[in-house]
């Protein structure tokens, strides 16, 4: 078998040769073949490398960057002291990645055990961002706890695709206080998403939803940072390739007096009144307290309100979800009445020394009008039928003037139509007109309901807020401010963006002395012997005010009940409207409590604490003097 | 017992140890990039390689101390020992992926389907350039190849290994149409092979395998799967652009996305690195030792030399091409790796093995004699 050396070149025959060659020539077009084949990579590799070069450059780097947002933390929201209402805190949320988690259902089996959540609410989460790519983080759980947040960090080789994110949230310094001003934060919806723009948001983001959170959204919230991350093929982090960091929101300087806003609300509280507070400086329009309550929980909203939380408000019967300083309609009742004597002194029907009789009720057509004071007030001035609220003083003047005109004086203290304040949906209240009664009621109107504006009842309806504005024009002489919240907008930097100066709606011009007429009536309500809101003098402030009685219905059935024995749905609401001090005004302090029955008793205790924070130091100045006095 | 013609150190393939050489450095500084970072645990890839192409150095020489024609008397011993080995490795090999393939040495894991490959050549060599037919082979002749392929070839279907048992068959084929058939015998073959193709659909294939080729013709059915890679692949390739990222900046290599980086996609890590300009280079080498393998096959000085080297050319060039076209994203992953440029010390030793039979045919282009018995003359 062995093969045997070189020795037979002869064997090789001619034949042989020319099969070789024949084979041999083959191979020429084995080598075209190979060339062809070369030629065909070449132009793949052309086609890949240099054609759609770019492309694939742009692919490769969204495969491996991975752009993260940075939320930024929002603006701080200060009152007029500047003392810190709102701020951020570091929050912390439970995420997924999709991308990252091999098995999403073990996953989240593990995880709901151990976080003691339901698994549908996790998987509910998910369902919501199920379109998104998967390497978009979901918040499954947001704020959690430090022991939550321990253990996840703890065990985190345990639940791949979890990660903890760190993000701002609110904290309330003071609670409650001013909730309904500030309002709260939460998920931006859908719908929200599709209107906003879309560079600024996206979804998870938190987003004002009420209040000036939502009104100064565009202040407040900042602008985003961004992460760019480079991951490898499982989505594990390898390096961070950039930060941009994020720009903090405006911060928000309110003209809100925390000291006020809490005495308010306290005692609101207190008492588990519904109802508003709201004062204001007389001079500038700048509000002091805007209270609603019963307040909003906001540290409920911290992280999203739970369902139980939410339908708790909503079947609240006391609506603590309505700002009712603003959102919330009442007859104005008695308050009205400085606008009826207005009308008065203006169109001349009356001067201040005009004496009607007051029998105890008044006939017109074939109906009486009762006054409150069923034994009547006798002959009756205007200073009197202020300070004892006379109804049967002002039915006479109303007849004399007109409901139109009633209405134009109404208009001009500022009900009737929004003030304008930086409070979301504001109600205009109703000053009815003839006109007006025609075109929504399609009836004429009928003299008798005029008796019925001019002492605040009937379709007369008005916020607390324009009640104050109201009484902050008597005050002032005839100068309708616009209410602002807001003292001042500033950067991170401290720039100021937006001052706001006081800024005169309407100005009633040439009635300074009928005014000093109302605000003499005014101040015997407080101070006056007989006056329906003694019990809230203070000693060495002079306040002028005036109680109102806001009927909600006109029950025969009750009629003839005890106040406290009637259904608390059916019981009046009760209105003080206050100013002081009564010879320079400084501040003007309405409160409306929801069915409080009286007006000096329901209400006044509420404005007289206000005022006695507002005036404290002077008041103990003036009692320091006084023991001084008494020592010498 | 060995005898070594001094003319042989004269005629030594200079060039084509230029090419081998140029293009196992290349493959080697690619294997690198593709095994970066290094991991802390066991020996790295390119280390691992370099010791293999050492053996495979060694192995050229010693098949260099020998004539080739001496492989026409030991391809049936070679032949039986790959058989064996492909037995053993079917009942007492390691699987990977649910597949057995290999035999553990220790230092490195045989895979006998690579050194099949190799054997096929040989063995189909031999039979064809013993067995000269006028006017091409005819039914009757091809029995005897077609068993010699058969066997080897179902061993490996059962592994399963489909793109080595594929190659496999395109040796044969390559081999068979270059050795020239009869016409009828190539219509006949065709109905055989297509009447096999679908047995194999429906008989042979494992469902994975099905679904290679399925997302071939269909890439969007299966986006994160066999398509990924390809997908992967042709990013890695195509953002390399004109000039590449860079050596060692492949993004796509090392930040994983790139699946089988150092094995069968390492032509996609080189491609990322070294752009346009850089891959038409490597691969202008490589075809260029592909031609210069035709070249040896040229000027062999006996059929079976002709054969030889024409089946060594085809071995490397087909699984180059359909490497090739599979990384960018032309063909289904077969798992055919790019000869000498892969991981895999099997495929690096029968590559190597390959084209030291090249450089013995070519070395002893002029040495004369026929000692062989011919069996069939004329």
């Amino acid at each position: 078998m062995k093969w045997s050396g070189y020795k037979n070149l002869e064997e090789l025959s001619e034949h042989d040769d020319a099969a070789l060659d024949s084979l041999k020539r083959r191979l020429v077009a084995v080598g075209v073949l190979i060339l062809c084949f070369a030629l065909l990579i070449f132009s793949r590799l052309w086609f890949l490398q240099i054609h759609k070069g770019e492309e694939y450059k742009n692919r490769a780097d969204n495969n491996r960057v991975r752009m993260s947002d940075i939320v930024a933390p929002r603006g701080a929201i200060q009152d007029r002291a500047g003392r810190e209402m709102v701020t951020n805190r570091p929050s912390f949320n439970v995420v997924l990645v999709r991308a990252d988690s091999n098995d999403v259902d073990k996953l989240l089996k593990k995880l709901a055990t151990v976080l003691d959540v339901d698994i549908s609410q996790l998987w509910e989460k998910i369902r919501e961002v199920e379109h998104k790519p998967r390497h978009i983080p979901i918040r499954l759980l947001e704020d959690v706890n430090w022991e939550t947040l321990a253990y996840v960090e703890n065990h985190n080789q345990e639940f791949p695709g979890i990660r903890i994110e760190t993000i701002p949230a609110r904290v309330y310094h003071y609670g409650d206080l001013a909730a309904h001003a500030i309002g709260y934060l939460g998920e931006i919806s859908r719908k929200e998403l599709e209107t906003r723009d879309s560079d600024l948001y996206s979804g998870g983001d938190l987003i004002g939803k009420m209040g000036l959170e939502r009104l100064r959204e565009q202040d407040l919230r900042g602008e985003k940072g961004t992460n760019y991350t480079e991951v490898n093929a499982k989505g594990f982090e390898q390096q961070l390739l950039k930060d941009v960091e994020p720009l903090p929101g405006n911060d928000i300087q309110l003209t809100l007096d925390v000291d006020l806003q809490k005495v308010a609300e306290d005692l609101m509280s207190a008492g588990e009144k519904a109802g508003a507070v709201v004062a204001m400086e007389v001079k500038t329009g700048r509000v002091l307290v805007v209270a609603s309550n019963p307040v909003l929980p906001l540290e409920h909203f911290v992280g999203g309100i739970s369902h139980k939380n939410w339908n708790a408000l909503l079947e609240n019967p006391k609506h603590p979800l309505i700002n009712k300083v603003v959102q919330a309609m009442y007859p104005p009742g008695s308050t009205y009445k400085m606008i009826t004597a207005m009308a008065g002194l203006a169109t001349g029907v009356i001067d201040r020394d005009t004496v009607l009789y007051c029998p105890g009720h008044y006939s017109f057509g074939n109906r009486r009008y009762h006054c409150w004071k069923r034994s009547g007030h006798g002959a009756v001035n205007l200073k009197r039928a202020i300070s004892e609220s006379c109804d049967v003083y002002f039915y006479q003047v109303g007849l004399r003037v007109g409901v139109d005109k009633l209405a134009e004086f109404a208009n001009k203290f500022g009900l009737g139509h929004r003030s304008g304040i930086e409070l979301e949906y504001e109600k205009s209240g109703l000053t009815p007109t003839k006109e007006w009664k025609k075109k929504n009621r399609g009836r004429k109107w009928q003299e008798g309901e005029t008796l019925s504006i001019a002492i605040g009842q009937g379709f007369n309806l008005v916020t607390p807020l324009q009640i104050c504005l109201m009484t902050a024009t008597i005050a002032n002489g005839g100068k309708q401010f616009l209410p602002q919240l807001i003292e001042k907008v500033t950067d991170p930097d401290g720039k100021v963006l937006e001052q706001f100066e006081p800024v005169v709606v309407e100005e009633l011009k040439g009635e300074k002395r009928h005014l000093e007429e109302i605000r003499k009536g005014m101040v015997e309500v407080v101070q006056g012997k007989r006056g329906t809101a003694r019990k809230v003098r203070i000693e060495g402030i002079s306040i002028g005010g005036k109680t109102g009685t806001a009927q909600v219905v006109r029950l025969a059935q009750y009629k003839h009940l005890k106040e406290e024995d009637i259904p608390y749905k059916y019981r009046d609401h009760a209105w003080f409207t206050c100013y002081a001090p009564a010879d320079d005004p400084e501040i003007a302090v309405t409160v409306l409590v929801e069915h409080g029955l009286h007006g000096g008793s329901g209400a006044g205790p509420v404005a007289r604490a206000v005022l006695v924070k507002y005036f404290e130091e002077r008041l103990a100045q003036a009692a320091a003097e006084a023991e001084q006095k008494n020592e010498e | 017992m060995l005898r070594v013609d001094r003319r042989c150190f004269h005629n030594f393939d200079w060039i084509l140890l230029l090419f081998l050489l140029a293009v196992s450095g290349m493959a080697l500084l690619n294997l690198y990039s593709a095994s970066y970072p290094p991991v802390s645990w066991g020996m790295p890839p390119y280390i691992k390689q370099c010791y293999l192409f050492l053996m495979g150095m060694m192995g050229i020489l010693f098949l260099l101390s020998f004539d080739y024609r001496e492989l026409q008397y030991w391809n049936y011993p070679f032949y039986v020992l790959i058989i064996i080995l492909l037995l053993v490795v079917l009942f007492a090999g390691k699987s990977a992926g649910g597949a057995q393939r290999w035999i553990n040495l220790g230092f490195f894991k045989l895979q006998p389907s690579e050194l099949a490959k190799l054997m096929l050549v040989v063995t189909l060599a031999s039979y064809y350039s013993r067995k000269e037919v006028e006017g091409g082979y005819g039914l009757k002749d091809m029995v005897t190849p077609i068993l010699l392929t058969m066997l080897p070839f179902l061993l490996i279907m059962k592994q399963p290994d489909l793109g080595t048992a594929l190659m496999l068959g395109i040796i044969f084929v390559s081999m068979t149409v270059f050795a020239r058939l009869r016409l009828q015998t190539y219509g006949v073959g065709m109905l055989l092979g297509s009447g096999a193709t679908v047995f194999a659909w429906f008989y042979l294939l494992k469902p994975y395998q099905k679904r290679r080729i399925e997302t071939l013709l269909n890439p969007g059915k299966d986006p994160m799967g066999q398509g990924y890679q390809i997908l992967q692949s042709k990013i890695a390739v195509g953002s390399g652009g004109n000039f590449g990222k860079g050596y060692l900046e492949g993004t796509q290599g090392h930040l994983h996305f790139l699946p089988e980086r150092h094995t069968d996609f390492a032509f996609s890590v080189w491609g990322e690195e070294w752009g346009f300009v850089g891959s038409l280079f490597f691969l202008g080498v490589y075809f260029s030792m592909l031609l210069w393998g035709l070249y040896v096959a040229m000027t062999a000085r006996d059929r079976f030399g002709v054969f030889l080297s024409f089946g060594v050319v085809m071995l490397i060039f087909w699984q180059a091409v359909i490497n090739l076209l599979m990384v960018l994203g032309f063909l289904p992953v077969v798992g055919i790796p790019l000869p000498l440029v892969s991981y895999g010390g099997s495929s690096l030793l029968t590559t190597l093995l390959a084209l030291g039979i090249l450089m013995n045919v070519r070395m002893r282009r002029f040495q004369t004699g026929q000692g062989m018995e011919k069996t069939s003359k004329g």
